[in-house]
């Protein structure tokens, strides 16, 4: 109460307007990305978030935060597959079909997703958990990369990026962060490399990780199937095929299935493609999805 | 003990503690209204029904029939009302069998009280209770827990704010059948336009010693649908499908009586439906 | 009457055969800072313009505030007029985080076009109301955002957000108390989703049909019909539609009647 008290009590003229600072951030052209963020005036505000935002905990949550993903990756010899669903979900809302989950990180590749034979130079970062926790938090980290790029005149390892993440989650643990990125790249020092990070702040190198509700679907198929030495077609049908199962049958995932495939020279986009006609094509062509029914 | 059965309520609560939402009642969160004047005594109300913030019905009545001369008005949990009222009418009717006269208002409205009062709210009905009896003519107002009042205008449910402030500025103790009419519809206007939970149309109920009484069901209807600027019917086909399966007259007569019925379009209609067009 | 007798009374706890739920019930904060003003904003882009919608009542429970708040804004035009303006934003939820938020983002394109010389685009709008929500993340805006203009290449661009700054740009978007009753129709009007081409073909060959981008007058007409109809099943929908269409020539502003129970 003391604190609310303290809060408050200031004259009313120093809280009218921006404050100085404020006012500095608003007029900075580039504003940072930076660390400073608004608290609420209570005691603990990771309950205070939890109670407005948590639809686990509390299903009439005022404030409902988008969700709900599979997404995998993998390393084989030809380099990593990253491949993930499309799908949003606010509670059992769902908010989007058509989100990119798949987001480089690096300054050579920023922006620009366009499918394209040509390699783009750069890391891949996948998102689940919140969804603007992963977008800001990797563009964050996407700047940092750059800064990297620039003050030491070579691109980043996967290693020292992931580091800064985990870094980053583990100094916000607590805060109410929820997200699981898997970092994945190439780079001369490591070969292909690939990191798990999450809000607790867990950074794990690995071959194969699934993140999201749909994991265990997707571990399903690709723990079956999956070989180091996978061809490049193999193991993108592979990527495409577990997705697929956890889009099916996971609630939480669906909508287009985004395929990526990183190597030596960069990551090459394989296509957003609509689940649906994949479905079919794979029951149809393969016998497979057994438990559908259709005459047709 | 016939009424209500409570085998599911432990489970339910159970459900309830582990964060399963209860399922959600259809309620009339409504304007219900009514008023006395010289000869008799008129009740009217809105047709909204609501779920939440979606509206379940953009029409139901809300006047329910207890009595020839009674009638009553209903807002809360939209099961309750109905159920509750149908409950004592028939009561009523098997009251006024027994004894042989003609039921009195305050009869109904102590069998509602005292039904109400059992049940310790649990029933969510609020109701008006108008009517006209060898006593004269009487207006009650019912709350869930079982408490009653009785005034010359009164109004209930979530517009009754709305509504009140219609009565308390343009009410008289003269009033005719007309001005009573009036009054009621435009407080129930009021709910109407200025209560979410209150919309669509207005109801009225007229009863008066010596007449028939009248339920003029959609007396004012403010608020038509909105015409549709483009056309959303679909071509033939649009529609994907994965089986399809056809059951022919002879595949039903295997298992029920098959009867044709003649022509005649009005036979087979059976009792045609209320809908919105 | 005796089986009454037998129920618990009200308070009393029940005792269950399982084990009761270990984490404490979700605790009344005394701290509630947030208010569900309601209504409902709708967003639909062409090949040359953008369109942006919403009612103008402001509820608070089941009362009305007010039948005239508009919810859509011009963003970096003249603070009376609004002229001069090249970005709509419409917010919806908490009115009070919306209006900071609409100030918030009017002061940065200013500030960019004093310091630049030259209007902030689109995307960099887009990003940087991304930034301001996330600033956020621990107190967030109670609020759904839908940002629109024209891109570089003068085509509409949209672009929608979740309280804490996920965004991504979109076709078409309705977000607030009926977005679940437009958006599937949206999906189905102007993206043609479940709509397949008449005679196209034979089983899982027949053809879904294309979106494409529509022409302004139509999607005036969806705009206008998708409110009505939010109207009649949406009791925080009503009043008066707001509509902005952003084109090449600048901004236009229409207002239509709605239902007003």
């Amino acid at each position: 109460m003391d604190k609310l008290v303290a809060q408050y009590s200031r004259p009313s003229h120093q809280n009218e307007f921006y404050s100085e600072q404020e006012q500095q951030d608003l007029s900075e052209s580039t504003p940072p990305l930076s660390l400073k963020f608004n608290l609420p005036p209570v005691d603990n505000s990771s309950a205070f978030l939890r109670a407005m935002t948590d639809d686990h905990s509390n299903p009439s949550c005022p404030i409902k935060l988008a969700h709900g993903t599979t997404t995998l990756s993998f390393r084989f010899q030809g380099g990593i597959i990253v491949c993930t669903d499309s799908r949003a979900t606010a509670g059992n809302w769902i908010a989007s079909q058509t989100v990119k989950k798949v987001i480089p990180v690096s300054r050579l590749s920023r922006g620009e997703d366009k499918p394209t034979n040509e390699p783009t130079p750069g890391l891949l970062g996948t998102m689940a958990g919140g969804a603007a926790d992963c977008q800001y938090w990797l563009r964050y980290l996407s700047q940092q990369c750059t800064l990297h790029e620039i003050r030491h005149k070579r691109r980043i390892t996967v290693a020292a990026a992931s580091k800064i993440l985990a870094n980053l989650t583990y100094a916000y643990k607590g805060y109410g962060l929820s997200m699981g990125t898997m970092l994945a790249g190439m780079t001369p020092q490591e070969g292909p490399a690939l990191y798990y990070i999450d809000s607790d702040g867990t950074r794990l190198p690995g071959n194969l990780f699934c993140v999201g509700s749909g994991q265990t679907f997707a571990y399903g198929v690709l723990d079956a199937e999956y070989r180091y030495d996978l061809t490049e077609r193999e193991a993108l049908d592979l990527g495409r095929r577990a997705i697929l199962a956890a889009m099916h049958r996971d609630a939480y995932s669906g909508g287009f299935i985004n395929l990526y495939h990183v190597k030596e020279e960069g990551w090459v986009h394989h296509g957003f493609d609509d689940m649906n006609p994949i479905f079919w094509k794979t029951k149809l062509d393969h016998g497979e999805f057994s438990n559908v029914t259709s005459e047709l | 003990m016939p009424g209500f059965d409570f085998s599911n309520y432990n489970r339910n609560a159970a459900l309830h503690a582990r964060g399963v939402p209860m399922p959600k009642a259809t309620s009339t969160g409504t304007t219900i209204v009514g008023c006395i004047y010289d000869k008799g005594v008129v009740i009217a109300a809105d047709t909204r029904a609501t779920s939440g913030p979606i509206v379940a019905d953009k029409n139901c009545e809300k006047l329910h029939y207890i009595a020839p001369k009674i009638w009553c008005a209903g807002a809360g949990t939209a099961a309750d009302t109905e159920f509750t009222t149908a409950l004592i009418s028939s009561n009523v009717e098997l009251h006024s069998l027994s004894t042989g006269r003609d039921p009195r208002v305050i009869t109904c409205m102590t069998m509602l009280k005292q039904h109400l009062f059992r049940y310790q709210g649990h029933i969510g009905a609020y109701l008006v209770v108008a009517g006209v009896d060898p006593t004269g003519t009487s207006l009650y107002t019912v709350h869930a827990h079982g408490s009653t009042d009785k005034l010359p205008y009164v109004t209930m449910g979530s517009g009754s704010l709305a509504a009140m402030s219609v009565f308390e500025s343009m009410w008289q103790p003269d009033l005719d059948r007309e001005g009573a009419i009036a009054l009621c519809s435009e407080a129930i206007k009021a709910g109407i336009f200025n209560d979410l939970g209150s919309g669509s149309n207005v109801d009225v109920c007229v009863i008066e010693k010596d007449q028939p009484t009248q339920l003029l069901r959609n007396y004012m209807k403010p608020n038509e649908r909105g015409h549709k600027e483009r056309n959303y019917r679909f071509p033939r086909g649009t529609t994907a499908w994965l089986n399809q399966k056809v059951i022919s007259k002879e595949d039903m007569k295997k298992y029920v009586t098959v009867e044709t019925l003649s022509g005649d379009p009005s036979l087979a209609a059976g009792e045609k439906m209320e809908v919105d067009t | 009457m005796t089986s009454l007798m037998d129920h618990p009374s009200r308070g009393e706890t029940i005792g269950y055969s399982f084990s009761q739920p270990t984490a404490a019930p979700v605790k009344e904060h005394s701290f509630y800072p947030y208010t569900d003003n309601g209504g409902s904003t709708l967003g639909i882009t062409g090949s040359d313009f953008a369109i942006l919608a919403g009612d103008t009542r402001s509820t608070s429970g089941y009362n009305i505030n007010s039948r005239m708040v508009p919810k859509v804004f011009k963003i970096g035009g003249d603070d009376e007029t609004g002229e001069g303006a090249h970005i709509l934003l419409s917010v919806v939820g908490f009115a009070a985080d919306g209006n900071a938020l609409k100030e918030r983002l009017d002061t940065v394109v200013k500030m960019y076009k004093y310091q630049h010389g030259k209007s902030m685009s689109v995307g960099a709008c887009a990003q940087r109301l991304s930034t301001i929500l996330y600033q956020k993340r621990f107190f967030p805006y109670y609020v759904h955002a839908i940002l629109a203009g024209l891109d570089e290449e003068g085509k509409g661009a949209l672009y929608s957000y979740d309280p804490v700054g996920s965004y991504e740009r979109e076709q078409c978007r309705a977000a607030g108390a009926a977005s679940s009753l437009i958006m599937p129709f949206l999906d189905n009007q102007v993206n043609f989703k479940n709509q397949y081409i008449p005679g196209s073909g034979e089983g899982h060959a027949l053809e879904p049909k294309k979106a494409e981008p529509l022409p302004q007058e139509t999607v005036k007409q969806l705009v206008r019909d998708a409110f009505t109809s939010a109207v009649e099943r949406h009791i925080e929908v009503g009043d008066h539609l707001q509509v902005m269409i952003i084109t090449k020539d600048g901004v236009e502003e229409v207002y239509h009647p709605l239902k007003k129970d």
